[in-house]
């Protein structure tokens, strides 16, 4: 019972970190852009959330300067791929590489000189409800998870029955209709990429802040990638993702499980699980699988 | 003066960054004059420096390679990475496995330099089926093959029986003297082996058939299907032959640098072979006689980075992030010019 | 009172003068038709009015008043609706969605569309037209996309209606049903543009008429006071040829003996693509000195008959003989060289290697040729340089030379390029879909030329074409596909557009 519940703590805690970046990639692409720059934002968000909230001493503050970090690189990716005419794929790739350069520098240049690297102050929690095993699990968490619960529902519901929902998936599917009936398609984008950036980049923020306490480099592991792998297999919906989140954050806290209880396993093998199990899930739901039919592919009027 | 209008956004962007760099160092309180002759011309300065950064210009030629080749195709293999660690780690135990019994190295070095490529292409390929077969993008897939690349190599570098003993920086035992490269003097061999593939993949794209279907196919790959080229098999072909090149530059590391794998091998200037190479590609756009020119530029600006940091404490970080940049500011300008 | 007026309009796209100067009015609720051949400027300056494209210089004047319009959403508020060529609808989305898209009043978190239905119902009875509502667009016909299209505009309270090329994809009654709904809409005060390259359109559905040629006006003239040959002269004027009331080279097709047995035979020809209309138990026989037209609407398996031919893998049973050859165990490569060859749909997207240079376009589908090779697979690029130099001056493709990247050239030269390539070698058989879409009427002529040249050859032709005026120019036979399936062949001297139409549109079983 007991190892039980705590399994599911783990789950639930892990979730936020692939459904806060899953999201944010879901809602860039509803829009048509395909925004794989989210581990460099991460990690850049991570580093920034972290710094800001040690020397602020105020965790608020740590994780908002995160989710500004992630909108700063949704714009810059939107800006690159829209004024500038670049490849969403080669501005995702080249944020990624200057996202993760960004925060090892900064962290490099602000912290290198001390070897004491301090803990970033403790994160929010609320409690639910009494003990019960399991379900407590769920609501008895750090806000970032409630905030996770509550963006997931906005955004299904924005998405699917509001007016503006119907305007950004008809710029996701073809912005030349959207175009031809007076929707702005390039606000739409901008602003899609950069509310989604910013999730984005609170998932970053949520890794030093709330999981481990400090920032250490490399600090993503790979995980903003998964995001996207999550997205894709999402259909680009934000209940799937949500799904997509759980699977993965189960798998995360079974490898850390079974490491800790030290099954013959080499850890190695249980650290490649996420990734292989990613390419396993593609493959398995490749007929499926729907997107945006503009998603990754510019616009232009002439 | 086609050359003249086609040399100017390379010029722009590379001007605008390198002002970035003298700005950021300037800001940070160092000279930026030091740092630019660090950076530019200290590369150039002694045999010493020129053969560090040949050593440095092998790996990355052919990690441009893995990433340019698929890229004709507008498949993006950022796996070069994982396929570099993977090509090592099979020539470590192929290698260690000769360890009591000598043989020529006559025939091992061949032998497993063709293992490095051929596994690192194997590897490749797992993201080129994927695509093929269930129609996962090369971009997630070969990202994901990365990390298991890492890990794999990793385990081989902290298990017996190849793990070194009494070292707590995980790496191999040193690999039997007739599994080396041969050297001259500081240099290893690596450096015939990747001038001939340039040589090679220059006449492959552009006097053959193979080359003109793989150029054809990026152009437009609707028209290629229907005029009889097979794409599938195209795209699993130059998934493999990237994969080969990043493949080979493992086994090149480990048989002629560090004699062994050790993790991290495959890191660089602070970031790895992989990274560098695809920033390298996108700045080139594919032109075969310039890859090799730029990739040998870029060779010396890492090296160049890393006496910066030695010299002048400037953290390396600082010319990967510049390097990101001058990829986008390229790739920007380029498009712009078009216009 | 004028509805819309443009002065000086002016348009350049790089290097290529699309509108010159042009001035253009249109009187309130009149039907003012536009008429130029392919490429004349018709469609830009339209884009223009409804701000998709930036005038360089020039002013427009809206009842009276002068108007900045820079977005669609400029032109939508001062009541101009515009239904284009291809449609602009999202096909994920249904015909109710797409018709209340960009209708900001529905609220902004809510989507109040009840109330809206309503309305919409009301406007498409007023005109005739019934529309599913709660069906996906990509599922519709585009007769009835193009209904929606209208609807669309008439909800968004367009006073002044733009149709681009209304008819090119109605099919028999739908036209009657379009011009109705024009006539209707006219009693309502509405001002419609009708912009056509067909000069009988003209007379059937409007009261003045522009005509454009090179981005120039031509001339104005009141339809009831004009003639066809008025036309005619103004819109090619300075060209020596006659023409057809829909604005198509006359062609005469000679008397020329078929050959005893078919070049290409087609028997019980099925094929199982995903997401295409695929081909059920096809039955065909070309002759050589014969062209055979294929009439349908589009998405009934045009695509993959074409296709099917020059590639055997797409067979999913039955057989293709070329020359009393199966092709069944042969590639597309081994097929191209055998004396077939074709031009696909959009000769752009489909056929071009847009920033390759000419020569490289030309040796696709070419590539495995012996004569261009040494050995298996070393290219011999001289070679292929001066044949297709040669190509460049047979077909008098306008270019400096074969080296620059085939997408500088212009529309026009461009597609003839691709058309070239399929007479590098001598060919028996052609199988062509929509060689003539968008050209202008000398290219059209030029090709039409090279179709009857094959016939008089003794060579066959397969000729697919979704514009029925097209196809009835230089068709000996027409037969209608519908469904993936033949449904009646017309021999030349049946040919009447009325019937074929019914047969195209499944009103006939």
């Amino acid at each position: 019972m007991n190892a039980l519940d705590e399994i599911v703590r783990s789950i639930v805690t892990y979730m936020p970190i692939y459904t806060l970046s899953g999201l944010g990639i879901v809602i860039g692409g509803r829009a048509g852009i395909f925004n794989i720059s989210g581990e460099g934002a991460m990690m850049a968000a991570a580093s920034a959330g972290y710094l800001s909230a040690v020397f602020m001493g105020n965790w608020y503050v740590g994780f908002l300067i995160s989710m500004v970090m992630g909108a700063l690189f949704g714009l810059l990716l939107e800006f690159l791929h829209e004024e500038m005419k670049v490849n969403q794929f080669i501005a995702g790739i080249a944020l990624v590489i200057f996202g993760t350069g960004l925060s090892d520098f900064i962290y490099k240049l602000v912290v290198g000189i001390k070897f004491y690297i301090p803990d970033a102050p403790p994160t929010p929690e609320i409690r639910i409800m009494p003990d019960i095993p399991i379900l407590s699990a769920f609501f008895n968490q750090n806000i970032v998870v409630y905030f996770t619960y509550i963006s997931v529902i906005v955004a299904y519901y924005i998405m699917y029955k509001t007016r503006i929902g119907i305007e950004h998936r008809a710029v996701g599917e073809d912005p030349r209709a959207a175009d031809v009936v007076g929707i702005n398609v390039k606000l739409v984008r901008y602003l899609a990429t950069i509310i989604g950036s910013a999730f984005i980049g609170a998932a970053g923020g949520y890794l030093p802040l709330v999981i481990t306490g400090t920032y250490t480099p490399g600090i993503a592991s790979g995980r903003g990638f998964i995001a996207v792998g999550i997205a894709i297999f999402a259909s680009w919906r934000p209940e799937r993702t949500f799904l997509g989140a759980i699977l993965f954050a189960t798998i995360e806290a079974i490898a850390l499980q079974m490491q800790v209880s030290e099954i013959g396993v080499p850890y190695q093998f249980l650290l490649m699980l996420p990734f292989i199990s990613l390419l396993l899930v593609m493959a398995l739901f490749k007929g499926k699988i729907e997107h945006p039919s503009s998603l990754g592919k510019p616009y232009s009027r002439e | 003066m086609m050359f003249w209008e086609k040399s100017k956004p390379y010029i722009w962007a590379i001007g605008i960054s390198f002002l970035a760099i003298g700005v950021l160092v300037w800001i940070l309180g160092y000279s930026p004059l030091e740092a630019f002759k660090t950076l530019l011309f200290k590369p150039f300065s002694s045999k010493f420096q020129l053969t560090a950064t040949t050593l440095k210009f092998i790996p990355l030629l052919l990690s441009t390679y893995a990433f340019s080749i698929p890229f004709i195709l507008k498949n993006f293999n950022i796996g070069a990475s994982g396929q570099m660690l993977v090509g090592g780690t099979v020539v470590a135990i192929v290698g260690l496995s000769f360890e009591s019994h000598p043989i020529s190295p006559w025939i091992l070095v061949p032998l497993l330099l063709l293992v490095a490529a051929v596994s690192g292409g194997l590897f490749a390929l797992i993201a080129g089926y994927l695509k093929v077969k269930f129609g996962v993008d090369v971009v997630i897939s070969t990202i994901m093959l990365n990390f298991v690349g890492f890990y794999l190599a990793s385990f081989v570098a902290t298990t017996p029986p190849w793990k070194a003993p009494l070292t707590g920086h995980p790496m191999t035992k040193e690999l039997p003297k007739w599994a080396l490269l041969p050297t001259m003097g500081d240099l290893h061999i690596g450096i015939f082996i990747v001038i001939g593939i340039a040589v090679l993949v220059h006449y492959v794209m552009t006097k053959t058939v193979f080359g003109y279907e793989v150029e054809a196919i990026g152009h437009n790959p609707r028209a290629s299907e229907i005029h009889g080229i097979h794409i599938d098999r195209i795209v699993l072909m130059t998934l493999f032959i990237g994969g080969a090149m990043a493949g080979l530059a493992g086994g090149i590391e480990v048989m002629g640098v560090h004699k062994r794998l050790l993790e991290g091998f495959n890191i660089t200037s602070g970031a790895d072979f992989g990274t560098f190479g695809s920033l390298t590609a996108l700045m080139v756009e594919g032109n075969t006689i310039a890859i090799p020119i730029v990739a040998y530029l870029v060779a010396a600006l890492l090296n160049g980075a890393d006496s910066m940091q030695r010299t002048m404490m400037l953290p390396v970080e600082l010319v990967f992030l510049i390097q990101a940049a001058m990829v986008l500011l390229i790739v920007s300008f380029r498009g712009k010019f078009k216009e | 009172m004028k509805a819309v007026e443009l002065r000086g309009i002016s348009k350049r796209f790089g290097d290529v003068v699309a509108l010159d100067n042009v001035d253009f009015s249109v009187e309130v609720g009149e039907v003012h038709g536009l008429l130029g051949e392919n490429g004349a400027g018709k469609t830009t300056l339209m884009n223009i009015l409804y701000g998709l494209y930036k005038p360089d210089s020039g002013k427009i004047f809206i009842m009276g008043e002068e108007v900045k319009i820079s977005s669609p959403l400029d032109s939508i508020k001062l009541g101009i609706g515009m239904i284009h060529q291809i449609s602009t609808l999202v096909p994920e989305f249904t015909v109710i969605e797409n018709i209340v898209l960009g209708d900001k009043s529905l609220g902004t978190f809510k989507f109040d569309v009840k109330l809206a239905r309503k309305k919409v119902k009301e406007l498409a009875d007023s005109i005739g037209f019934e529309l599913p509502f709660d069906k996906k667009v990509k599922e519709l016909p585009p007769g009835v996309k193009q209904k929606t299209e209208i609807v669309r505009a008439l909800y968004r309270e367009a006073k002044i209606l733009i149709l681009d090329e209304p008819t090119a994809y109605l099919v028999g009654d739908e036209f009657d049903q379009l011009l109705k709904a024009i006539n209707i809409l006219k009693e309502k005060g509405v001002t419609i543009i009708f912009i056509t390259h067909k000069i009988r359109e003209v007379f059937q559905a409007c009261d003045r008429v522009t005509v454009l040629k090179g981005g120039r006006v031509q001339g104005s003239l009141d339809v009831r006071k004009a003639s066809e040959d008025e036309l005619v002269s103004l819109m090619f004027e300075g060209q020596k040829i006659e023409v057809t009331d829909s604005a198509l080279p006359k062609m005469v097709l000679e008397d020329v003996e078929k050959t005893k047995s078919p070049i290409l035979k087609m028997i019980n020809v099925s094929t199982n693509v995903p997401n295409l209309k695929n081909l059920k138990n096809v039955n065909l026989e070309v002759y050589g000195g014969e062209i055979l037209g294929i009439a349908g609407i589009s998405g009934h398996g045009q695509k993959l008959l074409t296709e099917v031919v020059v590639n055997p893998n797409l067979l999913h049973s039955g057989d293709i003989l070329i020359n009393g050859e199966s092709t069944k165990e042969k590639s597309t490569v081994d097929i191209l060289k055998s004396g077939v060859f074709f031009t696909p749909e959009d000769r752009v997207l489909e056929g071009s290697l847009p920033t390759a240079s000419i020569y490289k376009n030309i040796f696709l589908g070419h590539h495995r040729e012996e004569r261009f090779l040494k050995g298996k697979s070393v290219v011999v690029w001289r070679k292929v340089r001066s044949v297709s130099r040669e190509l460049i001056k047979l077909f008098k493709v306008k270019t400096p030379n074969e080296v620059i990247e085939i997408r500088k050239l212009s529309g026009g030269n461009m597609q003839k390029v691709i058309f070239a390539r399929a007479f590098l070698n001598p060919i028996d058989l052609l199988v062509t879909h929509n060689p003539t879409a968008g050209l202008d009427m000398a290219s059209v002529k030029f090709v039409f030329e090279k179709l009857l040249e094959m016939r008089k050859s003794r060579k066959a032709v397969l000729y697919i074409n979704e514009d029925l005026d097209e196809l009835m120019a230089v068709s000996d036979r027409i037969a209608v596909i519908r469904n993936g399936q033949i449904v009646k062949v017309f021999q030349r001297e049946e040919f009447n557009k009325r019937e074929i139409g019914k047969y195209m549109a499944g009103v006939v079983e």
